[in-house]
């Protein structure tokens, strides 16, 4: 998987290395079990701080996406849950609001959050057993 | 005589060779370690600078090489041939400066990073699952020393009571030692110390960071992949080929061969796989994977780590072994603290093998 991090950009590194690895578990190229390289050869690789990798490490720790451990290191562990979680509902909320404060009408949201959510879901189905 | 003068020039030419070639294998977005975005790479100074540092090349090799000949034929002390090879090495030094600030003093001027998103990218498929180790190609250096390590074993009873174990320039031996486990079987520590040496650098080198161009971060880590397993094969390969130049010189010490001709049975093998290991090497550096892909990201400047353009300096980078930044190859960085440690051992080694050199 290739991750990328734009220097000049707003949102901080860590948060797109987060966001980065979030996108590969929705898109399937990271599945539950993929492993993750440890924290220290992230940075290394990135030529970054290591700190840095490990807030984004620790981001995903804390949302239930991965869980770190000394002897196998980051490992993917996607939740199978019905539940939304509560900080999910209030950044959609977020977003959502966005699209209204803009004017856009609500069928051509709905139209837009279904197209992305076939675009990961289409390729998990196709990646899953 | 003659032939350490033939194997200064040699030396001396394949030293010229190389500064002449490696600007155009080096990745085109270092050009002299400048860090510079793709679409400048056919910059006209550039592309002016690249001309003048071939021609001033050309003359400082051709000055070395005339006074360092002229040095011989009036001293009659034929190492003054390879110690032109390091006055060659430090005007190749100055030339690549020369070209590396004027390129720099453009970028500068011209705002070349300017309204560019400057990004890193990484794969991390290439540390869940890395290039594997070349294991077989290490095979042909251990069967080599195993070899010696057998035949030594064999002729130690018939071996001459007195082992000539280092030649002059001239291929007259100028040391001798008694027969001891210890002068037979020096080059084979040798053999062994350098087989370990190079293997554990091969296997750093499939490990190591690639330079990964964010533009096209896919086409850039397959050819990471495939580069640093080829460069991981090139030096043992290049370790076998020294082995077997040692093998060569522990049989005439062992069955006590004087020629004139011996220093060739070491310095060919040697000379011969240095030259195809760059070979192989420089072919594979310049093309790197690019397959049409634009992310829209450009390599960071990072010009501030680079001192000199050649060293690497970066307290804040993790990573010991980092992609060289002209030419090819790795190099350390020298901002962490384990580069410091592994200098001062190779000093300490060069020192200790100089006292034991002269108190012997």
């Amino acid at each position: 998987m290739i991750l990328s991090v734009d220097l000049g950009a707003d949102v901080p590194i860590y948060q797109q290395i987060r966001d980065q690895i979030v996108e590969a578990i929705a898109h399937g190229s990271l599945t539950d079990g993929s492993a993750l390289p440890p924290t220290r050869t992230l940075a290394a690789d990135f030529g970054i701080n290591f700190h840095t990798v490990n807030k984004a490490y620790d981001l995903l720790r804390q949302e239930g996406l991965i869980r770190l451990s000394r002897g196998t290191g980051a490992v993917v562990t996607a939740p199978a849950t019905d539940q939304l979680p509560a900080d999910w509902t209030a950044r959609a909320r977020t977003l959502l609001a966005e699209a209204v404060a803009r004017g856009l009408p609500a069928d051509e949201v709905l139209r837009a959050c279904r197209t992305l959510l076939d675009s990961f879901g289409a390729t998990q189905q196709e990646g899953t057993p | 005589m003659i032939i350490s003068v033939i194997l200064g020039l040699v030396l001396l030419g394949l030293v010229l060779l190389l500064a002449l070639v490696l600007p155009s294998v080096t990745s085109g977005t270092v050009p002299f370690g400048v860090r510079i975005p793709a679409q400048y790479a056919a910059d006209p100074v550039v592309a002016a600078q690249s001309r003048l540092y071939r021609r001033r090349v050309l003359l400082c090799g051709g000055i070395v090489a005339v006074a360092g000949v002229a040095s011989v034929a009036v001293t009659g002390q034929p190492l003054l041939l390879p110690l032109s090879v390091l006055v060659l090495v430090g005007t190749w030094y100055g030339c690549f400066f020369l070209a590396h600030q004027e390129i720099r003093a453009a970028k500068l001027a011209g705002g070349w990073f300017q309204g560019l998103h400057q990004g890193i990218a990484v794969d991390t498929e290439l540390r869940t699952n890395p290039p594997r180790f070349p294991w077989l190609w290490l095979a042909p250096a251990v069967a080599v020393t195993l070899a010696t390590a057998a035949i030594g074993i064999m002729m130690y009873p018939s071996m001459p009571q007195n082992l000539a174990v280092h030649y002059g320039a001239n291929g007259v031996p100028n040391r001798i030692e008694v027969k001891s486990v210890g002068s037979a079987f020096s080059l084979v520590f040798l053999q062994l110390g350098l087989t370990a040496l190079l293997g554990g650098i091969a296997a750093a080198v499939v490990r190591s960071r690639p330079d990964l161009d964010p533009a096209r971060p896919l086409g850039s880590s397959r050819w990471a992949r495939h580069y640093m397993s080829l460069g991981a094969k090139a030096l043992l390969g290049l370790v076998a080929m020294i082995d077997l130049g040692l093998m060569g010189s522990s049989l005439l010490m062992w069955t006590g061969t004087v020629s004139r001709w011996a220093p060739l049975v070491i310095v060919i093998p040697v000379l011969a796989s240095v030259a195809a290991t760059i070979a192989v090497l420089a072919r594979n550096n310049r093309d790197r994977g690019s397959n049409g892909e634009d992310t829209g990201l450009t390599h960071r400047d990072d010009d501030k780590f680079w001192r000199g353009g050649v060293i690497y300096i970066n307290r804040e980078d993790p990573a010991l072994v980092v992609p060289r930044r002209f030419g090819i190859g790795w190099t350390l960085n020298f901002g962490d603290p384990r580069a410091a440690m592994l200098l001062a051992g190779v000093v300490a080694l060069i020192g200790l093998v100089i006292a034991l050199r002269f108190a012997s």
